[in-house]
């Protein structure tokens, strides 16, 4: 499962630099000039980067626990393969965005215990259920295709290390992104019970994909910090409706009803009625739809989702579980294996 | 969900105790024999043995690959990152240690291995390296002593596997997906739907 770095920004930042330097830093952005580790920067924009990244990061290593949750009932051994190997790429993701984030100057161990307590987010995306193998294949449809947007832009930011790491992401992405094309077009085509499981799944996560890119855009969003230092370049809601633009259209055509819902404590859907603001305006090819319920998103970032405390809980096991092998490896006390 | 996940966690109230950082590696693989080493990312490992052993895991099985090599982190020196492309300079010799040689051809962009010079220290490696290898596409050089780099083919340990992989390739899923969208849509709505896809994958 993709992370994307949407990070809630902080209202404020405070930046305090000497004003030449800091011209002739925002002159080189403007340029279109990436940023590299020796480069100076503000200490404002190295805590915005080191945020985005490492929230990134949390989100891939949390990403791919409900994913893994599923590789033993996959069906079939070619699906399980796959899904092996994409729970493979996204802990792979993590490793690479927290290096980008220690160059930042925060220690590994300081990320995966500020995350572990709570102090630290991952995406609001992971903390739904997936009940059924039809989730699997729409959290890699909708889910990896949202992140592919997103990701996509933010290849085109101006940090060299999260730019080049984001690059060789994406090209894993794009395996997640077609076998979850492949499931979900293979479910469509199937039996009227794996169709049903399919809606009931897509009526799961249509609305989580929409708040995937994150709240409204503020006014003035453009002038910003993360966006003035193109950290991020494109707007949530532009990104948004990009996504509604590709998606809506491909799932009326599969047989899939977009649907407005209402979910459970658990997440899982209790009420479900075609959406009555969907359509296309013609002219420009833009597709109107319901919103996402932003109650919701909030107390799901608030850590009162229906999965919170589960993910969480596992990460903890897992960090504790741990310990001794990182002991350990500290210690030099492994012996490697010879090699197969 | 599974069994095992539905019993309740256990933890302690206090975390463990904190562990160092171990040591950061950089990776580089190669597609095909006698084509350069490319930056693929990054490991941590506290020898050197793991490290192969992590890089080989990690960065041989996502991409077809012959051969990877890694260094320390700390091992690199690298010229400064120039706005614009470094020009060649003069300085020469074949004195000293053998250094390894990557360039950069713009921000942002990959390291990838580019030859070897001899030097007696680093900032000379690094001037002979300019000298070498230095031009229209560079903007960045990092010298790493070639002791300092471990290498493994797919001889040596094996790294991408000799059977059918393309279950982890999208374009392993290509001819299949495209077949099942113009099923139910025609080719030119398939075509735009397609645009979003990312274009370069392995």
């Amino acid at each position: 499962m993709s992370g994307a770095a949407n990070p809630v920004a902080p209202a404020e930042i405070t930046i305090d630099e000497d004003p030449d330097r800091l011209a002739e830093f925002e002159q080189r952005i403007a340029d279109g000039v990436l940023i590299e580790p020796g480069d100076w920067m503000p200490e404002a924009y190295r805590l915005l980067q080191l945020r985005m990244a490492e929230h990134h990061a949390n989100s891939e290593i949390v990403g791919a626990l409900p994913e893994g949750e599923w590789i033993t009932r996959a069906p079939g051994m070619l699906r399980k393969l796959a899904l092996t190997a994409k729970v493979q790429d996204e802990v792979g993701h993590g490793q690479m965005l927290y290096r980008v984030s220690q160059e930042l100057g925060k220690s590994r161990d300081d990320m995966l215990r500020d995350l572990v307590t709570g102090k630290t987010k991952y995406h609001n995306c992971f903390n739904y259920p997936c009940p059924t193998w039809a989730d699997i294949a729409m959290v890699q449809w909708l889910i990896d295709g949202a992140a592919i947007m997103n990701q996509k832009t933010l290849a085109d930011g101006a940090y060299g290390p999260y730019v080049r790491t984001m690059n060789r992401i994406n090209m894993e992405e794009a395996f997640h992104f077609k076998s979850g094309e492949d499931m979900v077009l293979t479910l469509m085509s199937g039996t009227k019970a794996q169709k049903a499981m399919t809606q009931e799944a897509f009526d799961r996560w249509w609305t989580i994909a929409l708040a995937f890119f994150g709240p409204h855009d503020k006014p003035g969003a453009e002038d910003m910090p993360a966006m003035r230092w193109r950290m991020k370049i494109e707007r949530n809601d532009s990104l948004r409706q990009r996504f509604v633009n590709r998606f809506a259209p491909a799932a009326i055509d599969l047989g899939l009803v977009i649907n407005v819902v209402t979910k459970n404590e658990q997440g899982l859907v209790t009420s479900a009625t075609p959406d009555e603001q969907l359509g296309v305006d013609e002219s420009t090819g833009q597709w109107s739809f319901t919103e996402p319920d932003w109650d919701e998103f909030w107390k799901v970032i608030r850590g009162h989702g229906p999965c919170n405390a589960q993910r969480l809980a596992l990460r903890r096991f897992s960090y504790e579980q741990g310990a001794w092998v990182r002991r350990a490896i500290a210690h030099g006390a492994v012996v490697t294996p010879p090699a197969a | 969900m599974s069994k095992i996940r539905e019993q309740a966690l256990t933890f302690g109230e206090e975390l463990p105790p904190p562990t160092p950082d171990t040591m950061h590696w950089v990776v580089y693989t190669c597609k095909k024999p006698g084509a350069p080493f490319k930056w693929a990312g990054y490991v941590d490992a506290p020898d050197e043995a793991l490290a192969l052993q992590y890089a080989r895991e990690h960065y041989g099985l996502d991409e077809a690959c012959v051969g990877l090599i890694t260094h320390r982190h700390e091992d690199a020196i690298d010229s400064e990152y120039a706005l614009k492309n470094l020009e060649p300079i003069d300085a020469s010799g074949t004195d000293g240690d053998e250094w390894t040689v990557l360039t950069l051809n713009r921000r942002g962009g990959n390291h990838q291995t580019a030859g070897v010079v001899h030097a007696p220290n680093a900032n000379t490696a690094l001037a002979r390296a300019q000298a070498s290898f230095a031009g229209s596409k560079v903007c960045s050089i990092r010298v790493v002593k070639s002791s300092q780099v471990l290498e493994t083919n797919e001889e040596e340990l094996l790294i991408w596997r000799h059977h059918d992989m393309s279950y982890k390739l999208a374009r392993g899923y290509s001819k299949q997906v495209r077949s099942k969208w113009t099923r139910i849509r025609d080719e030119q709505t398939y075509e735009d739907y397609r645009q979003e896809d990312i274009a370069d994958h392995f």
